[in-house]
């Protein structure tokens, strides 16, 4: 329907352009038919933005049921993006922003006298960021739902290829929680691809490393929001910049090791000498201090990446780990591609 | 003069980190002392009979909560003689409300404070409630004063949602102040002109949030009902005082010291660095009024 429309608002317009040109412009015929090319490319790009926003709309939409346990959905869905997040939901429109997310679509769930079900489904448009957003909020248990998933007050979150969905009962009931455990299973059985995770998770030595501590993320605000760092970027992260970040348990006590890759060599230097000048000028030898909690810093600098352990319980601990990253580096298999997806 | 980067190794510097937040709750920039401004008076007013039930506080009970801590705050006994310290008949009145689904300011706290200013004088036509329509609103863009009424709770990009936080709707681009956690939000109050006009700030800890999860940053399961009403002149004052009951909720549930995260430092950052108001206990005089059991604070 959209596009016998098209075909006839382009079949109007170019007549009456012709005519136009014909009546009031004296050109060559060769810079009429210049002008009139420029003027339906600019209609068809116009018109496939409009069409490609339909159909990820669409893609959206039939992942998710229209009726669960009794819910039916309610009759408009909302989309929003990246300008729009903000008018549904404030501050942690940031957290989907800062992981590149494409299109979010909510739809609710109502069932007389039961609390509504809020199905909020993001298209991040790569498992990457899928993965990455998933793991801004572990708090809770697993689900065993997509590929990754958490279940706690009512809120069931998980990811599968691009998207991550999180899926919310307004009040937390039994028949609630189960609906809501139907409807994951149900959304991450409609998504039929499966996703891979970032590369650089593989690269956190095992031993020790708390798996629910592991994060995915590319830029500053979001460093900052799990670990104070500097009030200024001092990494000089961006959005093409991927950074994880895991926690070790040592004696009862917390280290934490940031892995850090850019997209180029050259900007991973730029930022070792920014972070190293400001947080350790005082390092004894390179890239390495005592801080003042007697805790120990470190950091590395290997090709595109950046790698730095905070809050070791000695230097040789903060070594080793270091050590081991960059053998993890070494044995890499693709060592320069990047996980296309 | 190229501003100085702060690090973690700042705050290190100054304490051990016995909890890191904490220290930013009570310290503020490292390196800069607490100035010894003037002790700020926050009343907290607690009644068990403040709701009808969740999302539906009595109206009765909350008038006579607002009465009591105005006055007490005030220093009158009579609240209309209170609410004429603050409001002349001839003002254009703004009442800065709070409309999150999940946790509103109510119509009946919003009534409650409308009655008391009209009591005072003030024309019905005269006097706006409002909160995402305050840009644009003809009564807020006209106010000579503002009264500044939302609830609390732990907001994810910021640490708190309070009455600093409130003011963001009176700019045109909100994540234009999204930056470190929100950490400059004061800035608006004097951008904007909104400091000297705002002559009461009310934090409502109804039922308040202290913990927060997923997009919406919200569960049932992490609200409850407090029961108390915090009043001040001084927003800072306020809102730090409202940490301190959230902070100590946290405590209880989980069983261990579990700092907001993120850190709520807009709000100290409001006393180090803006100077809006004071966010130290110690500058605090907070008195309480009414119930007791489960104060926290």
């Amino acid at each position: 329907m959209n596009f016998l429309f098209f075909v006839a608002l382009v079949q109007c317009l170019l007549i009456s352009a012709l005519r136009l040109l014909d009546n009031f412009v004296k050109i060559s015929q060769v810079r009429k038919f210049i002008w009139i090319t420029i003027f339906l490319i600019f209609l068809g790009g116009i018109f496939l933005k409009g069409c490609g926003s339909d159909i990820e709309k669409s893609i959206l939409e039939n992942l998710l049921p229209q009726e669960i346990d009794g819910w039916k959905a309610k009759r408009m869905d909302k989309v929003y993006n990246q300008e729009t997040i903000f008018d549904y939901i404030d501050g942690a429109g940031e957290v989907y922003r800062s992981y590149n997310f494409r299109r979010l679509l909510v739809r609710r769930y109502s069932k007389k006298g039961k609390p509504e079900i809020v199905a909020d489904l993001f298209d991040m448009a790569t498992s990457r960021d899928a993965y990455g957003v998933f793991t801004h909020d572990l708090e809770g248990e697993d689900a065993e739902i997509g590929q990754g998933s958490t279940y706690k007050g009512g809120l069931l979150s998980f990811w599968k290829d691009r998207f991550f969905v999180s899926l919310y009962a307004e009040e937390e009931t039994e028949e609630a929680r189960e609906a809501v455990f139907a409807l994951g299973r149900k959304v991450a059985s409609s998504i039929k691809n499966k996703g891979e995770k970032p590369e650089i998770i593989s690269l956190f030595p095992q031993d020790k490393l708390d798996k629910k501590s592991i994060r995915y993320f590319h830029n500053h605000m979001i460093l900052n929001y799990h670990f104070f760092v500097a009030d200024e970027n001092i990494l000089l992260l961006d959005q093409e910049s991927e950074v994880a970040m895991g926690t070790y348990r040592e004696k009862n006590e917390k280290i934490n090791l940031l892995i850090i890759r850019y997209l180029e060599a050259k900007k991973a230097s730029e930022a070792y000498k920014n972070f190293t000048d400001i947080f350790l000028p005082d390092a004894l030898e390179s890239g390495l201090v005592q801080t003042e909690d007697s805790k120990w810093t470190a950091t590395k600098l290997k090709n595109e990446f950046i790698i730095i352990i905070f809050n070791a319980l000695s230097d040789s601990y903060a070594k080793k780990i270091i050590e081991s990253v960059e053998r993890k580096m070494e044995n890499r298999k693709t060592v320069d591609k990047r996980d296309k997806q | 003069m190229k501003k100085k980067v702060l690090t973690r190794r700042d705050f290190l510097r100054v304490t051990a980190v016995t909890p890191f937040a904490g220290m930013v709750v009570l310290k503020g920039k490292p390196g800069q002392e607490i100035k010894a401004e003037t002790k700020a008076k926050v009343v907290l007013i607690r009644d068990k009979n403040a709701l009808v039930s969740f999302k539906k506080p009595n109206p009765d009970v909350i008038q006579r909560m607002l009465d009591d801590g105005i006055t007490k705050l005030l220093g009158e006994k009579d609240p209309v003689k209170a609410w004429k310290k603050l409001v002349r008949p001839s003002d254009i009145v703004g009442i800065k409300s709070n409309v999150w689904s999940y946790i509103p300011t109510t119509r009946e706290v919003e009534q409650a404070l409308k009655r008391r200013i009209m009591d005072t004088g003030v024309l019905e036509e005269n006097i706006g409630i409002d909160d995402r329509g305050v840009r644009g609103n003809q009564i807020f863009e006209k106010a000579t004063v503002l009264i500044n009424a939302r609830p609390a709770r732990t907001h994810h990009w910021s640490g708190m949602g309070g009455c600093i936080k409130n003011y963001i709707m009176f700019v045109p681009s909100p994540p234009a102040y999204h930056g470190d956690s929100c950490a400059d939000l004061a800035t608006i109050w004097k951008d904007y002109n909104l400091k000297e006009k705002t002559k009461l700030n009310i934090l409502l800890m109804l039922t308040p949030l202290f913990h927060g999860i997923g997009p919406h940053h919200y569960s049932k399961k992490y609200v409850w009902e407090y029961n108390g009403i915090l009043v001040g002149q001084d927003p800072v004052a306020v809102d730090a005082t409202g940490v301190r009951v959230l902070q100590a909720k946290r405590r209880q549930f989980f069983g261990e010291e579990r700092p907001l995260q993120p850190p709520a430092k807009h709000i100290f950052l409001a006393d180090t660095k803006h100077h809006l108001g004071v966010s130290h206990p110690d500058k605090i005089e907070l008195i309480k009024l009414g119930w007791k059991e489960g104060i926290l604070i």
